[in-house]
């Protein structure tokens, strides 16, 4: 311990008031924390993005020495305006738990010995050029995070795509994000929100749909909450399948079943048509009608493929299909009352109201992701509620970079920086940005997430690199690719901070420099790319993601595409990338421009950020004398799609009668392996739980506390009930928070995914409960 | 389902309220408690009159008398005095990840449902005399920020995780005046922590913080922030154009 007690005493005391509160109250120890030897005391203040979710705030990092010793809120950042959550105040924190990585490891005779991180690369490097000749280019795969930076997921792609030739560059933001990035493909064909959090300010109603803000995104919700007091006529709508802190501090909280938010969202279609509150003009000028196939399966066998057929239909055709949706009819489907989902329509349809939606893993993880997404911008497009101030569709995401790395540089197997792959004249750009032969990049997408891994079980997939997530956590149906990651002759590195679950997998582990302690820029949720300098030094060998993939690049003979210095690498990077973006619907700010400020909002035209695209108004990429441009469509015009309510891919039945729902807490991030090493989130809550609804834990005799089995076909957890307690499900529904290794309830979920996004459905399967 | 508004026009909202129709399990277990409590001192009060009373002489002479001396009996010093002084600096810091971080809740928070942020308010809004922790409750900063539990987590257990190898700086010394005597600088950012009045005055105040000249309500007249941990950088004077 590098504390020193009698020296902080002494100088303590040489403070009078000190040394008289010492005598006054003796026995009380002193700070919480331990005291830096040697310090000055003095503290400068380095700007960075937090580290955790996508909401993406402004902290200012303290440094003493080399080392960060304290956070504030970035009173410059639009995001957060100088207030953090718990998480935010405490962030710097997770650098220094005991057990961090620090010299590269290699298993050898089936145990992991600490290596030279040299001889580590070396290996990698081989084992690439290895499994590649003997099966092929598309056995060898990267799997990436939303928590890259932009240059790690950059270099990763390059490497990848552009010189070892294949797709298999995949990232876990397709756990989160990709039924969003579909949703606005399909609906604007141009993806990201096109408002700003300022909707906020500036919205008369604002609705969560499955999006509990109060825990997930409370920095935002704070702001929602004081732009309710401040304005008094504002109405903060929680719309879910559990009771929440979110439906506490809401004006009203209106429950559904799940996977009925597709009807209900159908059925304030209905009503907005007609009470004759739709925009006329609005929607002839703006939008085009659509529907696309129906029955679309939910891809839990292994190959499933799909593709959308979009065909055209005609308003009087889509209202035609809308006759499904009448409230009475829903109500049967959804349990929510006619009388809600005509409250909710009424809220949309006002003419004189602003009102913006938000949600986040409740829409993207559903097997009808990309679906729910269209239905609720057909809401906002009836009604000509987008783009403008305060009339928001608003999609949330959960990592700090599941927007500027996985979206943006097009970390998954479909992508590239620009476009896709199957475009020739998007693989011509990026063979030219990247320096290779434009044969080298494949036009055949390779495996989203789930395949991914089952392609690693079954062999197809012989060498994966996981770098900043935690999948021996998160992936569904935990078990199968768990054994799967197992397999004798699969080759698993993992770079990472801490060990987890996922190093336990690792045949190499490389130890990874963790947030500032390296270079390199996030993006948001609302368009927001934000640059951190290295404000502390990482500890032993290890070295950020983007180094530690140049490193085997260069290994692998790619000298001529990864040429940069140590120094300067990040800048030239951004560069790089920066050309990929060179048009008004995309243009990034310079890298000068982004380390002067606390985030720049893109498209970034001639020296201005752009707030609310489609928008003549406020986006300069729009064709001039329109009102709205939806440049993502050819014709300018987005798309309002007919989509059927369809149930979920395992629902309870007689044997298995509950629902469970799994999901997040304030406390902690995503799996817990940071934030369970900051004291005071881990002690506040230390371990992960059931909720029950209190009347299914009287019929099962269980009280707050006790054990209880959650069973699925798949596998079973056995964890404590919480009753009435950080939230409460409805009859019929388990919920459990899945940050705790203890607890893999992963091991329980299943792998069904919404087959246009291949995003999997955490929040639905069936389960049934014991008393342990 | 519920509306907020309709709990919130409830007149019985806060610590001493009996549970109302409207509100859940929390509300109505802490109700009971505070129900339990209240009705417990108001009967030791009266139990305790007819043993002091000597035989034949009906309670209640001179005016009630044994009523007061009952009270003072009953009454913790504490809630007479306005001081108890148990919060100190260094009950302050060991909340404290660091200076100026959120500091931790030190008291248990339900872990029901409905440990809803208003109630936090009920308390650390206006602060008082706490019974049940026989203390001064200290008032917030900034009340305007209503999710409370954003930033300040209870404890739930002693243990961590894994060890951590976190350390910070000193917490900013005390009385620092530029001359003898003269009024001391602000030690620490006014982030957060704008309203002196709610932190340097009233019983709940911290003890070696807490100001004796509270009357003079322009706090900054006299006091100026000097950020003592930032390096001071050094001015230059620049006329040059532009500037």
């Amino acid at each position: 311990m590098k504390i020193n007690r009698r020296s902080f005493i002494k100088t303590a005391a040489a403070s009078s008031a000190m040394a008289a509160a010492a005598s006054l109250f003796p026995g009380i120890s002193f700070a919480g924390w331990d005291q830096l030897e040697g310090a000055s005391g003095m503290i400068t203040w380095q700007k960075a993005p937090c580290r955790f979710c996508g909401t993406g705030c402004g902290v200012l990092v303290g440094v003493s020495g080399d080392r960060a010793v304290a956070v504030k809120g970035d009173p410059n950042c639009s995001v957060n305006k100088g207030l953090c959550c718990v998480k935010g105040y405490h962030s710097v924190q997770a650098l220094y738990g005991k057990d961090r990585i620090t010299k590269a490891k290699v298993r050898k005779n089936g145990a992991m010995v600490e290596v030279p991180i040299k001889e580590a690369l070396d290996l990698i490097a081989a084992k690439i050029s290895e499994t590649i000749k003997a099966h092929g280019k598309d056995s060898v795969a990267m799997y990436g995070s939303g928590q890259w930076t932009i240059p790690d997921g950059y270099v990763a792609s390059k490497l990848f795509k552009g010189c070892l030739g294949t797709n298999n560059v995949e990232a876990n933001a397709r756990l989160c994000m990709a039924s969003a990035v579909t949703g606005f493909m399909t609906s604007f064909g141009i993806d990201e929100p096109m408002g700003c959090y300022e909707d906020i300010e500036h919205a008369d109603v604002m609705v969560t749909w499955g999006n509990n803000m109060a825990e997930m995104h409370p920095v935002l919700f704070s702001r929602m909450l004081a732009s309710r007091k401040r304005k008094k006529n504002v109405t903060i709508i929680d719309f879910a399948t559990r009771t929440t802190r979110t439906s506490q501090a809401a004006d009203k909280s209106i429950l559904f079943k799940p996977n009925t938010d597709l009807a209900v969202a159908n059925a304030i279609c209905y009503e907005i048509i007609r009470n004759d509150w739709v925009n006329e003009s609005f929607v002839n000028d703006h939008t085009t009608f659509h529907k696309g196939k129906t029955n679309i399966g939910y891809g839990t066998e292994d190959h499933f493929a799909f593709t959308d057929k979009p065909e055209d239909i005609s308003f009087e055709e889509y209202k035609t299909f809308l006759k499904d949706y009448t409230p009475e009819k829903v109500e049967k489907i959804s349990g929510v009352s006619a009388k809600d989902i005509k409250y909710l329509a009424s809220l949309y349809g006002d003419p004189a109201k602003k009102v913006t939606s938000f949600w986040c893993m409740g829409m993207n993880q559903h097997v009808r992701g990309t679906w729910i997404n269209n239905l609720v911008y057909n809401i906002h497009l009836l009604t000509g509620k987008i783009s403008t101030p305060g009339n928001s569709p608003f999609s949330l995401t959960g990592q700090p970079s599941a927007c500027g790395t996985v979206r943006e540089v097009g970390t998954l197997t479909h992508k590239l920086p620009h476009g896709v792959v199957t475009n020739e004249q998007d693989r011509q750009l990026a063979a030219k940005i990247w320096d290779v032969p434009v044969t080298n990049i494949d036009p055949k997408p390779t495996y989203h997430t789930v395949e991914m891994f089952r392609a690693l079980d079954r062999g197809d997939i012989r060498f994966m690199w996981i770098q900043v997530t935690n999948p021996m956590i998160t992936m569904p149906n935990l078990t199968r690719y768990r054994n799967g990651a197992l397999k004798d002759d699969r080759f698993v590195v993992v770079s990472d901070v801490y060990p987890t679950p996922t190093t336990e997998v690792a045949d190499v582990i490389l130890p990874a420099a963790m947030w500032i302690e390296q270079e390199g820029m996030f993006g948001n949720s609302e368009r927001r790319t934000q640059h951190f300098d290295q404000i502390v030094p990482p500890p032993g060998e290890a070295m950020s993601d983007t180094w530690q993939i140049i490193e085997v690049a260069r290994r692998l003979g790619f000298t001529k595409q990864f040429p940069w210095s140590e120094e300067e690498y990040i800048g030239k990077i951004w560069e790089e990338y920066r050309l990929f973006h060179d048009n008004p619907k995309h243009n990034m700010a310079p890298y000068t421009v982004l380390k002067e400020r606390a985030g720049v909002q893109w498209p970034f035209v001639n020296g201005k950020e752009t707030r609310w695209r489609f928008n003549p108004k406020y986006d300069p990429a729009c064709k001039p004398g329109t009102d709205f441009d939806f440049y993502g469509k050819k014709d300018g015009k987005a798309w309002i799609w007919a989509r059927p309510y369809e149930p979920a891919a395992e629902s309870p039945d007689a044997e298995y009668n509950f629902w469970l729902n799994t999901g997040r807490v304030i406390e902690h991030w995503h799996t817990g392996s940071m934030t369970r090493r900051v004291p005071i989130l881990h002690q506040a809550m230390p371990e992960s739980y059931v909720e029950i609804n209190p009347e299914d834990a009287m019929d099962l005799g269980v009280v707050n506390g006790e054990k209880v089995k959650i069973i699925s076909r798949r596998g079973s957890v056995t964890m404590k009930a919480s009753i009435n307690g950080r939230g409460v499900p409805p009859r019929g529904m388990v919920f459990v928070p899945f940050f705790d290794e203890s607890y893999k309830i992963n091991e329980v979920t299943l792998d069904a995914f919404c087959p246009i996004s291949k995003q999997p459905d955490y929040k639905k399967c069936a389960v049934r409960l014991e008393k342990a | 389902m519920m509306n907020r508004k309709n709990r919130i026009r409830s007149p019985q909202r806060g610590l001493s309220h009996a549970p109302s129709p409207a509100a859940g399990s929390f509300k109505k277990i802490f109700g009971s408690v505070m129900l339990v409590l209240t009705a417990g001192c108001i009967s030791g009060i009266f139990m305790a009159l007819p043993a002091l009373a000597a035989p034949d002489i009906p309670p209640g002479f001179d005016s009630g008398g044994e009523k007061i001396f009952n009270r003072f009996t009953e009454t913790p010093l504490a809630a007479m005095t306005g001081t108890d002084g148990t919060r100190n600096l260094n009950s302050f810091y060991e909340l404290r990840q660091y200076p100026g971080s959120p500091p931790r809740i030190p008291h248990s928070v339900p872990f029901f449902f409905r440990d809803d942020t208003a109630d936090c308010l009920a308390c650390h809004g206006k602060g008082g005399y706490d019974a049940r922790q026989n203390t001064y409750i200290p008032v917030t900063p900034h009340p305007e920020n209503e999710n409370c539990l954003q930033c300040h987590m209870p404890r739930r257990t002693d243990t961590l995780f894994v060890e951590t190898d976190w350390q910070s700086i000193s917490p900013p010394k005390l009385g620092r005046s530029q001359l003898g005597g003269s009024p001391p600088p602000i030690p620490h950012s006014l982030q957060l922590r704008e309203d002196c009045i709610a932190c340097h005055t009233g019983p709940g105040a911290v003890a070696e913080i807490r100001v004796e000249h509270a009357s003079r309500g322009n706090c900054r007249q006299c006091h100026v922030p000097m950020v003592a941990t930032e390096p001071l950088s050094t001015f230059q004077r620049n006329n040059e154009p532009g500037h």
